[in-house]
């Protein structure tokens, strides 16, 4: 079938109907779920006559009766439909990721056939972007899409998402796709509030959300995973770690004969969180079965005291409340009453309406996302517009604007040790067994008030004063001329804008252990600009012999980022209550400017050879204005080419459908960050009112070249009977050099880093897609879609004289590194000392373990392999889908586990009266070597220790498990199983609506994260590994992060 | 439309936020206050002395510290502090200073970093020094590290060339330093005193392996700090945001406390203490430790305390007891007005609430030698035997070094100034004159420990100051002697007992089991962040079999 642009089949189907003779035929088409499909493209076989489908999925246009319908569309299979006489056709299109016949959307919108494609492409069904009760469009993707690593963070509304497609390119960069929407660049980086405060993830911490959850998923048209860099190499710079093309509806969709089109849907959700720990009840507060008002359950049985002195606090704020003493007993819901039923709901509108020539459309949608967690919400609204038209010189104009505004409340989340700081999962999920969280939490002048104070805030309180409210306005706006100089000619040009302001407000409230119990107010005022112009030449010659085809793209694009973060801290609140910066008695502002821009040119050649052998050559050049003058130009090329052999050696059978091998290289650079070239000086804080200034503690370096990333990779996609199987597999190896990072320079230099070119990161991976259809008929249908991802990342080398280089400083005693030999982003930490066979080295003094001085590697943060599962169903109208993912290793940090372990509050350290010894050898604290009997042997330890001490002890250079630790004992084995998503629904046959407004109308239940299972974690923590403490570069670590929450949906879709 | 001139259009890359040069004055300031933030006490930051400060017995800590258990990673902050914050600054001022002829910023900045080396020498032995902070200009990624002993003799020609800097008339000086020279206010005769002190005490405390007699002998006749006014400390600020406190308030602001007062030290200043001062209570208590609570007041947090006296409250050196890691934020004893411009501790008590930051100002200096410390250092210098005078000379010496002490602790209290309450003047009372009185009794009663009682109360005075100098104190002599869990005398049994009817509301206080598998550490490990980063770097120490050079 002769591949034709998306924007030629508008054109053309203008000039198709002037011209038409024949009878007119209207049709409605569905997709496999029986909802209607807009967008796809109906022609008449053998003729450029066609049409697409509106908003309902309706169409209509001029064919003979004879004649044969072609649909297509992305994501789908083609089908073809003979007319015969009939004046109404309804179809039902087969999705399919697999039919090499399938049209996707590449670099630049360009749309081609699978079948031509010499690298691995993924189209992602819009619709399961909605209505499953999971608002994050990330979350959306998990389990989906091979090759794809989604990483959730906290369980808290509009929280962060991380996306990675085959592992990282970069030492220190984000490593996250480019997310292309409409032409142009959507920012996803997530912005972490109070920079002026020295707040972090870490401290003080809220769950940010990233760019990508302003955007609307009931405006999505289309999404296409370009996941190598062949695919990629187009985009250039930015690109290196994949591409995610989003089309939207409003920028997208294409003119209709038909009047007005309405559709709505709607969808309500309650969510909970996922789970809780088993909690023994037997035990409260203490140490050693002695009570104490101390954080760890490890105090006497109950029963065997009647009451314990009132909390001191307590008596102080409610004297009238509490005697001198209280009764000790267990609370076993006092973690449960924490949390609230919260719940999601989505409601969505979209029209469009317009004439041949020109048309307009519109989606408006409202999300309203209450969380578990009290006083946690995210809205959601968005309205986008689109308009295109057909002026009567034949210059194609459409354009589109959308604009969102999204407001997240929540509170404060991470790691509560850390001195001054504040988080409203400090102790929710440990608390101690005899502490009941349902008193009072505040005195009457609004001050926590909690069983100790200082050591944590009470969670009620937090949720209510400790808060973070962001607000984000976002608007997208692009334009975009064509024309066709030539039939075999065409010339496009674009011009996009995507900008945001986000300014967010945080308060640590007057009582917090945060901000000295004073308070704080801090003001973060972020703004990101992109433009983004495109120029497209396309020439598609006829040629001579027909065999041979040929098409050229020349292009040239020019993108500027500018960015810019100011923040004010305001510190010691004056009028309780008042949240103002004026409020406060002194402030300190920071700002930070930068301004990014590329220019750059590429071209595309494309050559076919009787539609099975295909030869892609893409090249580009890029102009940067972050490197130096002599080195800002570079070029990289890549090189693609697909064989489908089963139509070539003229295989194709029942048996066996469709083959194809496909094989690739490419080349990406990449620049700098803006300012990496000259030395600079920070200027300090003022002291005792004079000014400051150092040198910046990381030098850079002005002869700075571009980095590049190379990939190779081979694929293949072979379908089965009939199409019934389908395989895609895919193998590819990248290798990227020279990287623009800060090595580490030993504190005695004088720095600490210096920007430099060096290092040697390779990945390699397997990515599969299997689709299977084991039941195919009229009324039933069975299908299954597998997908399996394995990537490894490894550093092959850094410098010379360098060892390893910290990727972030996460605490002084763990975080990420890399180093040559071991894989990306290891987790280095403390660890305990063994000798050369392995033994624990035991204290004798202690029983516990010997602490070694040295720290090394503890953990690895990268799955071992990914694998999902969607199960879809479909009888009738009624519909069914079914998804598992599964992720094997990949180890994780946790204070989470480790507080449940070392408070003793789970019933995993129920059995505690009697007595431990820790298998290991005698060792020597000084020494640090084994101690031998007089005949050199080592010595077996049987020194004691209580069950209390395995878990929470502190021995000054020995140590147990769990809290107080080394942190190797903290890490665990994040594999897990997810029922990430069930959805059943039915689609209402037309004839029920036939006497109603409805063209069609669909109601669903869905479910998500209805279950999982961590087999590696301790058994009665219920822990789903998934819950992490987000960061764009490093991953495995989870400081107390609010655990994942399950929802369950009721959805309603409906058209006019 | 789309081809501006890509040239200009590229030339954006100039950094619109931060400046590419600094003035000498920018610097200093930063890095005078580098050097006392990371020699002073601190848990956030952490400063080294909030290791050394357990490790000399004035304050114990539930964590490592408390059994010696200082590991490489506890230093590596304080260590990019010194060589990243203040003394690239400070080469990078003289750098700058140099070729303008503004010699006395050149001489200030050489004087500081001969000072800051001398610390790094005696804190961990050897340190990167003849290749140190020479990335900028050598490209040096990798620095060696020097002996401790080759390191002293240059730090000798530093100060000497420094003096002679700040004293260089013919210089052009056409930018001075005045305010921003935040120590002695850009007072070039100050300086000179100031690095003449610190050769001073560099060669006291070399005097067991060499004769540093004549150099000694020299130095008598230069100008030295010669009045508590000129003493070579770091001032701190009230202000909140950005905090200028001294770091060591932080105990004060923090909800959760860490810090408590050893009750070694409590016990050596109560006259409990059975081998030293026994029976004389120092007067300086109120103005060194506050007591959150009253004699009578029942424990804040409704916990069990391991350690209480009345109203003090801490916990022992390497506990192993029940009760010593229970919560005693609000109730347990924290440092004073004088060591970190805390709360006078007029037996008031916290009010059941804690101290917070508007307990004291927390403007307090940090001390790193004052003219009582110089007092000391002569008085031991004299006692044994490398100044002439003997006994009688020591004798006198000793006795103003400690009338000087109390004068200081009114000098500093009057310079931290305090917050809701009037705090009396201590020198001249009659405690403090009955106190002066008391010990130099026992000095000359007890002839066999005059050398151990000159430096127990050169620590006694240095509370809360520089204990990297205490540290070294004790190394070179012994003393004071400091408490040994392993000590059959000390702890006998393995159990120390606290004041018997000390807790009004445990009575009898039970002994509490201490031990310890660690030796006294005589050099603290190296930074693990250096040694990770620098191929050049020696494997980690022994900290208990790593000597400094000057040690016997």
């Amino acid at each position: 079938m002769k591949k034709i642009l998306y924007l030629f089949t508008a054109l053309m189907l203008c000039a198709a109907l002037a011209s038409a003779q024949n009878n007119s035929v209207k049709g409605h088409v569905t997709g496999p779920d029986g909802s209607p499909l807009p967008g796809i493209t109906v022609q008449v076989k053998g003729t450029k006559a066609a049409t697409a489908t509106d908003a309902n999925g309706q169409f209509e246009l001029s064919a003979s009766r004879n004649a044969t319908l072609v649909f297509t569309g992305v994501g789908f299979r083609e089908q073809s439909v003979q007319v015969d006489n009939r004046t109404s056709i309804q179809v039902k299109l087969e999705a399919s990721t697999q039919q090499l016949s399938e049209v996707v959307v590449t670099a630049y919108g360009i749309e081609r056939s699978k079948k031509g494609l010499g690298y691995s492409v993924s189209t992602v069904q819009p619709d399961i972007l909605v209505q499953h009760s999971e608002p994050d469009l990330l979350k959306s993707l998990q389990g989906q899409v091979a090759g794809v690593d989604i990483r959730s963070s906290e369980g808290a509304p509009g929280a962060a998402s991380r996306i990675n497609i085959r592992g990282a390119t970069s030492f220190f960069g984000d490593n996250q796709p480019l997310i292309i929407v409409d032409g142009v660049t959507y920012d996803n980086s997530v912005n972490t509030i109070g920079g002026s405060s020295g707040n972090s993830i870490l401290t003080n911490g809220g769950a940010p959300s990233t760019g990508i959850s302003a955007l609307d998923p009931n405006d999505i048209l289309s999404m296409t995973v370009l996941k190598g860099s062949s695919a990629a190499a187009l985009y250039g710079s930015r690109a290196s770690n994949g591409v995610i093309i989003i089309k939207t509806k409003t920028g997208n969709f294409t003119r209709s004969r038909k009047g007005m089109e309405v559709s709505y849907s709607s969808s309500l959700s309650l969510e909970k969180i996922a789970s809780i720990p088993d909690y023994q009840n037997q035990y409260g507060a203490g140490s050693d079965f002695l009570y104490q008002n101390a954080n760890g359950s490890w105090g006497p049985r109950f029963g065997t005291i009647d009451s314990i002195p009132t909390w001191g606090p307590y008596l102080a704020a409610f004297p009238k409340l509490f005697g001198d003493s209280v009764a000790y007993r267990a609370y076993p819901n006092n973690v449960k009453d924490l949390f609230r039923t919260g719940q999601v709901w989505e409601n969505s509108v979209s029209a469009n309406g317009g004439d041949q020539k020109t048309s307009a459309s519109v989606t408006a949608s409202v999300l309203q996302h209450k969380g578990y967690i009290p006083n946690s919400d995210f809205d959601r609204a968005s309205i986008a517009v689109g308009g295109v038209t057909k002026l009567t010189n034949g210059l194609n104009v459409r354009s589109s604007l959308s604009y969102s505004n999204t407001v997240q409340d929540g509170g404060t989340f991470g790691e509560n040790q850390v001195d001054g700081v504040a988080s409203a999962f400090a102790r929710s999920l440990f608390l101690a067994r005899n502490w009941d969280l349902n008193l009072p939490y505040e005195d009457a002048d609004g001050l926590p008030v909690q069983t100790s104070s200082g050591q944590y805030d009470n969670p009620r309180w937090d949720y209510v004063h400790n808060t973070i409210h962001t607000v984000t306005n976002r608007l997208a706006a692009n334009v975009r001329f064509d024309y066709d100089i030539r039939p075999w000619f065409n010339a496009s040009y674009q011009l996009g804008t995507n900008t945001y302001s986000t300014v967010a407000k945080q308060v640590i409230d007057i009582g917090s252990r945060a901000a000295e119990g004073n308070g704080q107010v801090t003001f973060d005022n972020f703004h990101d600009q992109t433009i983004e112009s495109n120029l497209l030449l396309t020439f598609s010659p006829k040629l001579n012999n027909n065999n041979f085809k040929i098409k050229a793209v020349l292009g040239h694009n020019v993108f500027q980022d500018s960015y810019g973060h100011t923040s004010t801290n305001g510190t010691v609140i004056i009028a309780p209550g008042i949240y103002t910066l004026g409020n406060t008695k002194t402030q300190v502002a920071t700002s930070f400017d930068s301004r990014h821009r590329l220019w750059g040119a590429f071209a595309d050649l494309s050559l076919s050879y009787k539609n099975y052998l295909f030869l892609d050559l893409t090249g580009r050049n890029d102009w940067s204005s972050t490197l130096p003058k002599a080195n800002r130009s570079y070029f990289y090329p890549g090189v693609s080419g697909s064989f489908v052999f089963s139509d070539a050696l003229k295989m194709q059978s029942n048996a066996f459908t469709n083959g194809k091998i496909r094989a690739s290289w490419s080349k990406v650079g990449r620049d700098a960050d803006p300012y990496e070239l000259f030395d600079i000086f920070s200027v300090g804080n003022p002291f005792l009112g004079q000014a400051t200034a150092s040198v910046n503690s990381q030098a850079n370096d002005a002869n700075l070249k571009p980095e590049f990333t190379t990939q190779i990779e081979l694929g293949t996609h072979l379908e089965f009977l009939d199409s019934r199987i389908g395989l895609d597999v895919a193998y590819y190896q990248g290798k990227s050099t020279d990287q623009i990072a800060p090595i580490t320079l030993p504190s005695s230099t004088g720095f600490q880093s210096a920007i430099q070119n060096y290092g040697d990161l390779r990945n390699k991976g397997v990515e599969v897609e299997l689709d299977l259809t084991p039941v195919r008929t009229r009324n039933f249908k069975w299908n299954i879609r597998g997908t399996f991802t394995k990537n490894k990342t490894k550093v092959v080398s850094l410098t010379k004289g360098v060892d390893r280089i910290a990727l972030s400083g996460v605490l002084t005693d763990l975080g990420p590194y890399i180093e040559p030999g071991l894989p990306f982003g290891y987790i280095r930490g403390t660890k305990s000392l063994r000798d050369g066979k392995g033994n624990l080295l035991i204290d004798p003094a202690t029983g516990f373990v010997l602490n070694d001085p040295e720290k090394g590697m503890i953990g690895d943060p990268n799955p071992d392999y990914k694998a999902g599962m969607v199960n879809t169903f479909s009888y009738k109208g009624f519909f069914l889908n079914v998804l598992f993912d599964y992720t094997h290793g990949g180890d994780l940090y946790s204070v989470t586990l480790s507080s449940e372990l070392g408070r003793g509050v789970t019933t995993d350290t129920r059995d505690r009266e009697n007595s431990w010894v820790i298998k290991g050898v005698y060792g020597d604290a000084n020494t640090l070597q084994p101690v031998l009997d007089s005949k050199g042997n080592e010595i077996p330890n049987i020194t004691k220790v209580s069950t209390n001490d395995l878990f929470f002890t502190t021995g000054g250079s020995s140590s147990t498990f769990a809290i107080n630790s080394q942190t190797e004992w903290n890490i665990w084995d994040a594999t897990v199983w997810h029922l990430r998503d069930i959805s059943f629904g039915y689609n209402l046959p037309g004839s029920l609506l036939t006497h109603t407004p409805f063209g069609s109308a669909t109601i669903s239940l869905s479910g998500r994260n209805l279950w999982y299972y961590a087999p590696n974690v301790p058994h009665a923590s219920n822990f789903d590994p998934e819950s992490q403490t987000y960061s764009s570069t490093t991953q495995g670590f989870e400081f107390s992060a609010a655990p994942t929450s399950r929802r369950y949906g009721i959805n309603l879709k409906v058209t006019f | 439309m789309i081809v501006s001139c890509k040239k200009g259009f590229l030339d954006i890359n100039t950094d619109p936020n931060n400046p590419t040069k600094a003035s000498e004055a920018l610097l200093l300031t930063q890095s005078e206050k580098a050097i006392a933030d990371n020699f002073g006490i601190g848990s956030v930051l952490p400063a080294v002395g909030s290791i050394l400060d357990v490790y000399t017995h004035q304050a114990t800590e539930y964590n490592s510290n408390n059994k010696y258990g200082a590991v490489g990673a506890d230093v590596s902050n304080m260590w990019t502090g010194i060589y990243v914050g203040a003394l690239e600054n400070l080469s990078s001022l003289i750098e700058e200073a140099k070729p303008a002829g503004n010699m006395k910023y050149a001489g200030i900045a050489k004087v500081l970093q001969a000072y800051t080396f001398s610390q790094m020498v005696d804190i961990f032995g050897d340190v990167p020094f003849s290749q140190a902070i020479s990335f900028k200009s050598e490209g040096i990624t990798t620095p060696n590290f020097d002996k401790g002993a080759d390191i002293y003799p240059q730090l000798f020609l530093m100060l000497d060339t420094a003096i002679m800097e700040l004293q260089d008339q013919t210089a052009a000086n056409i930018r001075e330093p005045g305010t921003d020279d935040v120590i002695y206010g850009g007072d070039v005769d100050s300086w000179v005193k100031a690095a003449n002190t610190i050769k001073l005490k560099l060669y006291n405390q070399e005097r067991l392996v060499m004769d540093v007699s004549s150099e000694v002998a020299a130095l008598e006749n230069e100008p030295l700090i010669n009045a508590t006014a000129e003493s070579f400390v770091m001032p701190y600020g009230t202000i909140v945001s950005p905090d200028n406190r001294n770091p060591g308030f932080l105990e004060y602001t923090a909800t959760q406390r860490s810090v408590y007062i050893s009750p070694w030290f409590y016990e050596m200043l109560k006259g409990y203490n059975q081998n030293i001062f026994t029976g004389i209570e120092d007067p300086r208590i109120p103005y060194y430790w506050f007591n959150q609570l009253k004699p009578d007041e029942p424990d804040v947090e409704g916990n069990t305390t391991e350690y209480r006296d009345g109203g003090f409250v801490s916990i022992i050196f390497a506990s192993d007891g029940p009760y010593h890691g229970a919560a005693q934020d609000n109730s347990q004893t924290v440092m004073g007005i004088y060591p970190v411009g805390g709360r006078y501790d007029d037996g008031q008590g916290a009010g059941g609430k804690g101290v917070n930051s508007s307990s004291g100002t927390g403007a307090a200096p940090f001390r790193m030698i004052t003219y009582a410390d110089r007092l000391y250092i002569e008085a031991e210098l004299i006692k044994s035997g490398v100044l002439p005078g003997g006994d009688a000379a020591a004798r006198t010496k000793l006795e103003d070094a400690i009338n000087e002490s109390m004068k200081q602790v009114d000098y500093f209290v009057g310079v931290t100034g305090s917050v809701g309450q009037s705090v009396p003047k201590l020198s001249g009372t009659t405690g403090a004159t009955n106190y002066v009185k008391s010990i130099m009794d026992y000095y000359d009663a007890n002839t066999s420990q005059q050398l151990q009682i000159i430096l127990t109360q050169k620590w006694i005075s240095a509370f809360g100051g520089n204990y990297p100098d205490l540290y070294s104190d004790y190394r070179r002599t012994g003393f004071p002697i400091m408490f040994d869990p392993s000590n059959s005398q000390m702890a006998p049994g393995g159990m120390v007992q606290p004041p018997i009817h000390g807790n009004p509301f445990l009575d009898p206080q039970p002994a509490v089991p201490v031990s310890i598998s660690k030796k006294y550490p005589i050099s603290l490990p190296w930074s693990s962040d250096e040694l990770d980063a620098n191929k050049n770097a020696p494997a980690q120490k022994d900290p208990s079999a790593f000597k400094v050079f000057w040690m016997p």
